[in-house]
């Protein structure tokens, strides 16, 4: 990171968020209790980042991701309530959840392997795709569960999403192994490399003999991969499944890719600052409700935030394009 | 001078949440969190969330005035908080932050009673009285469930409003409901229709229950259809807020107050123009009001140890039924409106 960077920014923002809140309410922000339900909270929304942000980083959008993630969860319920007695012994309940987990990946796979499918190999624009296939995920999510919630799983399930591990939560540590895999997987890997390329310039990237349809392929997989990880933290954690859960991370999910100095365009972001801009919001958003204040002055928060942060880096990009284009130069052949 | 810049606007930024922060809390709740902060739990007094399935429509509004009068009264503070969206999981979030502020009681109108129950539970393990009112959560994590009506009484309560607004028990009539599946509604017809069998057996129903999808646009459809099929149709019930409102609307346009009558369930402020003119005779619910005062002052008893009692008088809410398993209250009769009465209320 170089010290003007937007993700150095982000970091500021960050702890000057974390100080001013303990400073308004030290004894309830920095008790381990809501530290806890901070890091129980914040997973969700951030797998869900994490996706948005590898798909944003080839130029495209995944609209589908939250309805990926409840119909996942939807199947990873019905596979649950539906094995599950009530007296069976442990084995068997390790069983049925190990039965769920893959039912969920293989859903999950499937969406992502269709939006795939028809964004790279039919070459239809990613919108487009994602916002026909997010229609269509809600509706057979709706099918099957006719508009109800899916309940009934055996106890040990719920640990996943309550749990802890000496006093860290488990879906806190869920979390922190999908976002290390994902910061390799894009900063260490040919594919991920691959990735930037596109979102940089496709043509280019196609001409330079990359399988470029594979690459976009895997994208849309690898952002459902982490829809399914999100909706399995999900359903544990409200120990039932519905449609509708979740589906207000969509935007969300969209507003912290880019404050997260993710370009929309694609071509450049990172999982730091992805990280960096979940934990932001779920600062501003447990610190706000703890010192009670009005949930929609909460709102109007996130939204100066996000505005706020847009304009920072505006002006930091503006001061860099006069000063440092023989730097930027340098970036762009590092990221090639 | 970039790092410069950098520092100076990350400032701005921050003095500006933190003027956010500082507006958000003198409209109105800076003084609660003044005591909160350096008084605590040390005053004694109650601290009480009631929460709703979201915050910002006219019916959850009511309430909020009725649980903040309730607290105002009874001298306890009244936490009215809720999500802006009605989304179970933003309900979750919000009460495991409310666990951690510190809170005696958490009555909350839960978007879906399956999602809350794990939530609620940690609560109950805090030591912190857990309620539901006006949408029942799971009734084994809960200490007290309010509802607003007795289903049954309710739903004989519209038959018999149809039958006096039509001034007779000899006619055919319709049903309109909001949806096919949904379990309240259809509860509140099945009894209707049980008691009709015996009290009114000359009514008739001209055709099964139609699903107007709790909007009001089709309810008006379904309405002018109705009015088509059977010429000698002279009442039309709605149950589901829009459609009484849908089915009035049908009537006005065709000039039928006086040969239809439009009886159901409909929120005042939805009601007032078609009760005027009469297309609609009679709206019946509860008062939202009376219901969140009713929840802030059984909880306020809860916590000094007093459970509530069948009959029991509740100053400005009046007579309530506790059901035998001592924990399910039913706040009393529903509140007719008309065009007499449309007026006093604001939801």
């Amino acid at each position: 990171m170089s010290r003007t960077s937007k993700e150095r920014v982000l970091l500021y923002v960050f702890v000057g968020l974390f100080a001013l809140m303990s400073l308004i309410s030290p004894n309830k922000f920095l008790s381990p209790g809501n530290l806890q339900s901070m890091a129980t909270q914040l997973p969700e929304l951030g797998l869900i980042s994490l996706g948005m942000m590898v798909v944003i980083l080839t130029g495209g959008i995944d609209l589908s991701i939250t309805y990926t993630a409840a119909l996942s969860g939807i199947v990873g319920a019905l596979v649950l309530s539906a094995g599950y007695t009530g007296g069976a012994g442990e084995a068997a309940a390790g069983l049925l959840i190990m039965k769920a987990l893959l039912a969920i990946l293989v859903t999950a796979g499937l969406c992502g392997s269709l939006n795939g499918f028809l964004v790279s190999y039919v070459g239809v624009s990613p919108i487009l795709v994602t916002l026909g296939t997010m229609t269509l995920f809600e509706g057979i999510s709706l099918w099957l569960t006719k508009g109800g919630a899916v309940s009934g799983f055996p106890e040990e399930f719920q640990w996943i999403g309550n749990g802890y591990v000496g006093f860290v939560p488990v879906p806190i540590l869920i979390f922190a192994v999908f976002a290390v895999i994902t910061a390799i997987l894009l900063e260490r890997t040919p594919w991920g490399r691959s990735v930037y390329m596109f979102g940089c310039n496709p043509v280019a990237t196609y001409f330079s003999g990359i399988n470029t349809k594979k690459t976009v392929m895997w994208v849309y997989l690898y952002a459902a991969l982490l829809a399914a990880a999100a909706a399995i933290i999900m359903i544990s954690r409200y120990n039932s499944a519905k449609v509708d859960y979740g589906s207000s991370y969509l935007l969300q999910s969209v507003a912290i890719v880019v404050l997260g100095g993710t370009d929309i365009a694609g071509g450049y972001g990172k999982v730091v600052g992805t990280v960096i801009a979940v934990g932001i919001i779920q600062v501003l958003s447990s610190g706000l409700n703890l010192i009670g204040i009005n949930r929609f002055i909460v709102d109007v928060t996130m939204g100066a935030l996000l505005i706020g942060v847009l304009l920072l880096n505006y002006f930091i990009g503006k001061g860099s394009l006069g000063k440092g284009v023989k730097k930027d130069a340098q970036k762009a052949n590092t990221a090639l | 001078m970039k790092r410069i810049l950098t520092v100076l606007v990350s400032a701005l930024l921050m003095v500006s949440l933190l003027a956010g922060c500082g507006s958000g809390g003198s409209g109105g709740q800076s003084q609660q969190q003044g005591n909160e902060q350096g008084a605590g739990q040390a005053d004694g007094k109650y601290r009480i969330v009631v929460m709703p399935k979201l915050v910002g429509i006219p019916y959850f509004n009511a309430s909020e005035e009725g649980a903040k009068r309730a607290g105002h009264d009874l001298g306890v503070e009244v936490i009215y908080t809720g999500p802006t969206k009605a989304d179970a999981a933003e309900q979750v979030k919000m009460i495991e932050d409310l666990i951690n502020q510190g809170v005696d009681a958490i009555a909350v109108a839960p978007n879906d009673p399956a999602a809350l129950t794990p939530v609620l539970k940690k609560a109950k393990e805090k030591g912190i009285l857990v309620v539901d009112w006006d949408t029942p959560a799971d009734q084994s994590v809960v200490d007290l469930s309010i509802h607003q009506i007795d289903d049954k009484e309710f739903g004989e309560h519209i038959w018999d409003l149809l039958v006096e607004s039509m001034g007779t028990d000899e006619a055919e009539y319709a049903i309109i409901t909001g949806g096919l599946s949904a379990a309240n509604l259809n509860t509140w017809i099945n009894y209707g229709l049980e008691y009709a069998k015996t009290r009114y057996p000359n009514l008739k129903l001209v055709t099964d229950k139609i699903p107007s999808d709790e909007k009001q646009q089709v309810a008006y459809q379904r309405a002018l259809d109705l009015i088509k099929a059977y010429p000698n149709l002279k009442g039309i019930i709605g149950i589901s807020t829009p459609a009484p409102i849908g089915a009035a609307q049908a009537v006005q346009e065709k000039g039928l107050q006086d040969k239809i009558s439009v009886v159901g369930t409909a929120l005042p402020n939805d009601s007032k123009a078609y009760l005027m003119d009469g297309s609609l005779d009679v709206a019946t619910l509860w008062d939202p009001a009376k219901l969140g005062y009713l929840t802030v002052a059984l909880i306020k008893d809860m916590l000094d140890g007093k459970k509530p009692t069948d009959g029991q008088e509740v100053p400005n809410v009046g007579k309530i039924t506790v059901k035998p398993d001592g924990k399910t209250v039913i706040m009393g009769p529903p509140t007719d409106f008309t065009k007499d009465n449309v007026d006093q209320f604001n939801f």
